[in-house]
């Protein structure tokens, strides 16, 4: 099983923690950064070196929402964009969202929370 | 309000001949309010400068006839009941006046008294059922976009703190280590209390906008009182000084019930949205009160709130970006309340320095 680099983007502090953890404890990934605000996490791509990842975002965000980071992410060099993979993250269960998801072409998929990590690892490998 | 001698029927009448004018004037000016022109170009001037409910218009006019009249003017101002005078009567006239100006009645000249009171006052009676409708549309339009995003946001906010249980629960059962089973627990404690505290929160919502309003004398003092026992086991609470100055001499009448939710809301805040890196960590609570109104002051010293952030903050489910940020329904509720109250509410705020908000009660005497 391969190893990944992730960076997890959520405004909860608790889900930062278990997901990270979680990450770690199973084995699924080499390192893991970690952001509470999307502008933060943003601000941080464009000005710091970073490997190639995946990125779990999650959607229900104060100031910048998940769907507003990726409009903006769109902007960022080719050569940034190429070395992240965005997975959204998320509780919901709203029709629109899902459909959102679909639509756009920056995210790969949606991933429910609770995150799973054979459900993860499939999703990836996918 | 309305003053009391104020007609509440506002017409405007359009007659080439003068002396119409002036007889339906002497007539009727007494119980409606009247105003006249002989010129159809003036006619449309008044109509834009004065709100009117009917219109009369007499069909022969040298420039336009009266149903060209409401022909022209009938998109424009839908609202304005038409109703059409004539001398003759004539069927292409009345044909053209139904189908082209859509006029409410016909009155007949020489006009009959009772006959001219009944037309007016029914032709009111449909404009006020008219407007009432618009307005219940509206405020149905705004109950079903609340409702919406209701459903959204409460969706979200319900089921997030239970998915971090969930994920919580998996992670525990994960993990070996016997001491990493209490911080999980305390994550799950907390979680919960967020849950919780949403729930609370949409109950007060409830309460509020569907509750009838109990009205009884308001004891300040004992109200801040009560809300800062209950707020003073959160961890947030520990270190901050928080001042009251309450001057209330007279007895001030309102619903206690959602000044609670108000002074909950706005004290928790100034209490969760405070600047660590401040020596001092102070909440301010001022209020004035007497018999006809009440000022209360509640501010901080906090992280305050961007000026971009801050015609927003009192819209439902709208969170600034805070880290500390609830669900964005505190604000909402609270501004919900204080229009109930048939208060006003503002706020002042420096990023980084503080916030402050300002409320004006009147005293609701049953």
């Amino acid at each position: 099983m391969s190893l990944y680099n992730f960076i997890l983007i959520d405004d909860s502090e608790f889900d930062l923690f278990i997901y990270e953890k979680l990450l770690i404890k199973s084995g699924v990934a080499s390192s893991v950064i970690t952001f509470s605000s999307a502008r933060a996490a943003l601000h941080f791509l464009l000005t710091n070196p970073f490997p190639v990842s995946i990125m779990l975002l999650d959607l229900q965000m104060p100031d910048m929402n998940g769907f507003e980071f990726v409009e903006a992410f769109k902007d960022s060099p080719i050569h940034i964009q190429e070395k992240i993979r965005i997975f959204m993250l998320s509780s919901t269960i709203d029709q629109r969202d899902i459909e959102n998801v679909k639509k756009n072409s920056v995210i790969i998929d949606l991933i429910s929370k609770p995150l799973d990590i054979n459900i993860l690892k499939k999703t990836i490998e996918n | 309000m309305q003053a009391m001698n104020e007609k509440p029927i506002k017409i405007l009448y359009v007659d080439d001949e003068e002396h119409n004018l002036h007889s339906f004037k002497a007539s009727f000016r007494k119980q409606w309010d009247i105003s006249t022109t002989t010129s159809v170009t003036e006619a449309e001037e008044m109509i834009q400068s004065k709100e009117f409910n009917i219109i009369l218009a007499d069909q022969r006019m040298p420039v336009l006839t009266g149903v060209q009249f409401f022909e022209r003017i009938r998109y424009r101002y839908p609202d304005i009941i038409r109703i059409l005078i004539t001398g003759h009567t004539d069927i292409r006239a009345a044909i053209d006046a139904i189908n082209k100006g859509e006029v409410y009645r016909f009155i007949d000249k020489p006009w009959d008294h009772t006959y001219v009171e009944n037309a007016i006052n029914s032709a009111y009676d449909i404009y006020k059922t008219r407007r009432d409708l618009k307005q219940r549309n509206l405020e149905l339009q705004k109950a079903n976009e609340e409702l919406d995003k209701f459903v959204y946001s409460a969706s979200h906010d319900l089921r997030a703190p239970l998915m971090s249980v969930l994920g919580i629960v998996n992670l525990a059962l994960l993990d070996d280590d016997i001491a990493a089973q209490k911080e999980y627990l305390d994550m799950i404690q907390k979680s919960v209390k967020k849950l919780d505290t949403f729930l609370i929160n949409i109950i007060d919502y409830y309460k509020n906008a569907r509750g009838v309003p109990v009205i009884s004398s308001i004891n300040f003092d004992e109200l801040v009182t009560d809300v800062l026992a209950t707020i003073h086991y959160l961890p947030e609470f520990e270190g901050i000084k928080i001042n009251t100055n309450i001057r209330q001499e007279e007895a001030f009448q309102s619903d206690l019930m959602k000044l609670r939710i108000v002074f909950n809301n706005l004290i928790n805040n100034a209490v969760k949205f405070q600047d660590p890196s401040k020596k001092d960590q102070i909440v301010d609570i001022r209020i004035n009160a007497n018999a006809s109104s009440a000022k209360i002051i509640i501010s901080d010293n906090g992280t305050g709130i961007k000026e971009e952030d801050q015609d927003k903050i009192f819209n439902m489910f709208y969170r600034a970006g805070n880290i500390r940020s609830g669900s964005g329904i505190g604000l909402y509720i609270v501004n919900e309340a204080i229009e109930k109250l048939k208060g006003n509410i503002t706020i002042s705020s420096l990023y980084g320095e503080g916030s402050t908000f300002e409320i004006n009660l009147p005293s609701i005497n049953p």
